[in-house]
């Protein structure tokens, strides 16, 4: 503790501005708080700022990439003459660019960046390595980069997830992922609390089974149908493992956090998180049934997924009975409709994920559009609900001021929403019809294509809309960038890093 | 297939057993004690004294009982540009 009278953040200040101890003490009394516990609040979240801004403006900018290289592959589907001219643009580079750059570069780097500034709060401290996770997020940055522009020019590692160049991206990746998970496991084992709340739970083991993950998928001695194995033990484990942990460790703070009550029952969340981590790795061979692989990894591969009913329920359950009661809430928060709709989400992909695994579904299914559909629910309504929803209360918590437009979130948030029930409708429509369409020996392969059609025509129409919603997103973050100087208008709440300067209590205490 | 069957195996054995040890490991740690205390870790004491727009006078009562006189919520209190009204 610094002596009276002399600033009491060291380097914070300069992030933050002044703030003396007579100034903190008088917020803290007027709020009910003993400065200390300002203090530990104030040093969390000005620690993390830098990164966690730098890391969300980069995910933001590989959405609006991504979802462009989505829209050209979805239109190429249905229209084969769009954008032929040129190699790189083809659908087989495209789709793949699409893929890497809305789960790597906006996925990743978005649940990474909430996951920097949920950790300090989580355990009462600073971030610790600051500079380490921000040259890890501009190295991870690179490799994403590195990855897509590798994929673009025909040179990549042809395993569905994992196509970016392991000698050309692949240091970068590690490289820079290692340096922020460092970070990361720094800052909790330096923590102040004295519980670990379950959100740091998925995030470490976020952070611990990535790694594994990687190094198994990328092992390069794999060929033939042996590749297609690790493939999809890598593909399916980096949704339940990755995107997954993290993203349910955000709703689990998110959700409680805004409405003011512990979730419903912290033991079922112990059960869900412990559940998931026993089971989940086994899931991934149900994306090969019928293929040639022995039984017993498919079977093993089908008893688990159906296994998964146990963490998913659990956290189905807990989430929603935290709710309960209290849906009016979604009208006054944008933080909240994201997250509750992305949790709901998470119970509908992972349930259908179940069913879909089981032979005689996936007899329907299997190669077909509701594979690309049910991915979408995931990596989409799931995955990137929460994401958004993260991004929402966290960013006026780094700059310091409110988002400028509640009419800019209303318009982002319908249009995303009826972009993706429009994409999963149409498409998950159209695999169904694929899929009966194919086992039919009477009709020939070309009509089971002609069938798809309209899904096709659906599914572009509805990536268009996201598209629209996204640059919506990154239009308002931008003005969100670009507002300190005329942001005196609104005061952020006051129990965050910067805001805390521009309360009553402070400019009392100040003058 | 044996080397990938085998590796993936491994692999999989491995990303079963090592939660399941240190999930008792957490336990012996003493990780899991006092619940309770552990889903309000999140949580500061204002976060139990702001009033929220969607509760029922009983929730606000419940509030002001167990924690003391309400708070008024900032802008964007709830994430988003709402300014206390339903956006």
């Amino acid at each position: 503790m610094s002596a009276p009278g002399q600033p009491r953040f060291g380097s914070v200040d300069a992030a933050r501005g002044r703030l003396t101890v007579r100034e903190v003490d008088a917020v803290a009394s007027a709020r009910g708080l003993a400065p200390e516990d300002l203090d530990v609040r104030l040093r969390a979240d000005a620690s993390s700022r830098r990164a966690v801004l730098a890391l969300f403006t980069v995910a933001i900018g590989w959405l609006i990439v991504g979802t462009i290289f989505g829209d050209i592959a979805s239109i190429k589907l249905h229209s084969p003459d769009f954008l032929t001219q040129q190699a790189w643009l083809t659908f087989g580079r495209v789709r793949t660019a699409h893929l890497h750059a809305v789960n790597y570069g906006w996925g990743t780097a978005a649940l990474i960046g909430m996951s920097l500034w949920l950790m300090p709060r989580l355990v009462h401290t600073e971030l610790k390595g600051v500079r380490m996770a921000i040259g890890g997020a501009v190295l991870f940055t690179i490799g994403i980069a590195v990855g897509i522009v590798a994929v673009l020019a025909g040179v990549n590692d042809g395993m569905e997830w994992l196509e970016a160049p392991r000698w050309l991206a692949g240091p970068f990746l590690v490289v820079g992922g290692g340096l922020i998970g460092l970070s990361l496991f720094w800052t909790v084992a330096s923590r102040k609390a004295e519980h670990l709340y379950v959100s740091v739970w998925y995030i470490l083991g976020a952070f611990i089974w990535f790694p594994m993950l990687y190094v198994v998928g990328k092992w390069p001695t794999y060929s033939g149908v042996e590749s297609a194995a690790a493939n999809w033990f890598f593909a399916h484990n980096v949704l339940g493992f990755w995107l997954t942990a993290m993203s349910v460790g955000g709703a689990y703070y998110f959700i409680p956090k805004v409405l003011g009550r512990p979730v419903y029952s912290y033991q079922l969340s112990v059960v869900g998180f412990w559940s998931l981590a026993m089971f989940y790795s086994l899931n991934g061979m149900h994306h090969l049934v019928g293929g040639p692989l022995p039984t017993w990894m498919i079977t093993t591969s089908i008893v688990a997924s159906v296994f998964m009913f146990i963490p998913v329920v659990a956290t189905a359950i807990n989430l929603h009975m935290t709710v309960v009661g209290r849906f009016g809430a979604l009208r006054y928060s944008p933080t909240l409709r994201f997250v509750v709709i992305g949790a709901l989400a998470y119970t509908a992909v992972s349930l259908q994920g179940s069913f879909t695994a089981l032979r005689e579904v996936n007899r329907v299914t299997h190669f077909t559009h509701w594979t690309v559909a049910h991915s979408h629910v995931g990596g989409y309504l799931f995955v990137s609900f929460i994401a958004l929803g993260a991004m929402y209360y966290i960013v006026p918590r780094l700059v310091g001021h409110e988002w400028p437009s509640e009419k800019l979130i209303r318009w982002h948030f319908n249009l995303v929403l009826a972009g993706i029930a429009i994409y999963v409708v149409a498409l998950s429509w159209a695999g169904v019809a694929q899929g009966l369409a194919l086992l039919d020996p009477a009709i020939p392969f070309q009509e089971s294509v002609r069938r798809t059609l309209p899904g096709l025509w659906g599914r572009s129409l509805g990536g268009l809309i996201l598209t629209a919603g996204h640059i919506v997103f990154a239009y308002h973050f931008w003005m969100m960038l670009r507002m300190p100087e005329r942001a005196t208008r609104t005061r952020p709440p006051f129990h965050e890093a910067r805001p805390v300067l521009y309360t009553a209590e402070a400019e009392a205490a100040r003058r | 297939m044996l080397p990938t069957s085998l590796a993936i195996a491994i692999v999989t054995v491995a990303m079963t057993l090592v939660p399941a040890v240190l999930l008792f490991w957490a336990w012996r740690r003493g990780l899991f004690r006092d619940l309770e205390a552990q889903s309000r870790v999140i949580f500061e004491p204002r976060d139990w004294r702001v009033e929220r727009p969607w509760e029922s006078p009983e929730d606000r009562l419940a509030r002001k009982l167990a924690f003391g006189p309400p708070e008024a919520a900032a802008p964007g209190e709830w994430g988003g540009a709402d300014r206390g009204g339903a956006a």
